[in-house]
């Protein structure tokens, strides 16, 4: 399979996933932002929602870095600056969801 | 041998090429429903994966405590913090329905262009209902 096609079946596949997930997680963002603390914490350490929330950043990240990564080929035309561009990008979708997932399952 | 007047000539379009505009040629195109959404679809997905760092950032500073918490409570509380949330309902419902759309033409529905135009039009109504349905189901209003 052209590494092309690989790119757009990996963004159709992780839209349709994410789709419900972004419903699960602004219904239930609208219900916690304006909450203490404790009812904020409590929502993202406790199950499922710290599994959810958890594949909602994974997949979000994922998504995000296959769909900016079109927007950079089709408005960087140099090559190296575009390369760099990528890698940021792909670094960043790496470490950041793992920074959250890692400070989610420590919150007590 | 190519003689000079081709290499001039490839040489005015290798430099007209340079000179082109990049996709998606925002300048060149009239606006329309179709355009309007796919930039605005563009926009709206970097705007969303902002957010989306924000509330991870959000989701770490919960592990400094409770009284490091208490401002951005009190931020969060605001008439701002407010129309914030409410934003991030529109831009949320409005990148749901319109990937939602793509999926349905990735399948191979909706390319006619009458079709196309209304589901157009349905995305943009219809991100304004999600996003009252969405902080009225997250409010537990129904």
């Amino acid at each position: 399979m052209h590494s092309s096609t690989k790119k757009w079946l990996f963004t159709k596949i992780s839209s349709l996933i994410l789709l419900p997930l972004m419903v699960w997680f602004i219904v239930n963002f609208i219900s916690i932002y304006d909450e203490n603390y404790s009812e904020v914490a409590l929502f993202f350490t406790q199950q499922p929602s710290k599994v959810i929330f958890s594949t909602f950043v994974i997949i979000a990240f994922f998504f995000s870095s296959l769909t900016i990564s079109e927007i950079f080929e089709d408005y960087i035309r140099d090559e190296k600056i575009k390369n760099v561009a990528n890698k940021v990008l792909h670094i960043f979708a790496i470490i950041i969801p793992l920074l959250t997932i890692i400070g989610i399952y420590n919150l007590s | 041998m190519p003689n000079e007047k081709t290499l001039v000539l490839v040489y005015k379009l290798i430099m007209q090429y340079k000179n082109n505009p990049l996709s998606p040629h925002l300048q060149v195109y009239k606006w329309q429903i179709s355009s309007l959404l796919s930039i605005a679809h563009r926009i709206v997905g970097v705007i969303n994966i902002i957010a989306i760092i924000s509330i991870c950032i959000w989701t770490l500073l919960l592990l400094l405590g409770t009284e490091t918490y208490q401002p951005i409570n009190f931020f969060l509380n605001t008439f701002f913090g407010k129309f914030l949330a409410v934003s991030l309902c529109w831009t949320f419902s409005f990148h749901i329905l319109n990937e939602l759309r793509h999926l349905i033409w990735d399948i191979g529905y909706g390319f006619d262009l009458k079709v196309s135009k209304i589901t157009g039009v349905l995305v943009l109504i219809g991100s304004f209902i999600f996003t009252i349905l969405f902080y009225l189901t997250g409010k537990n209003i129904f």
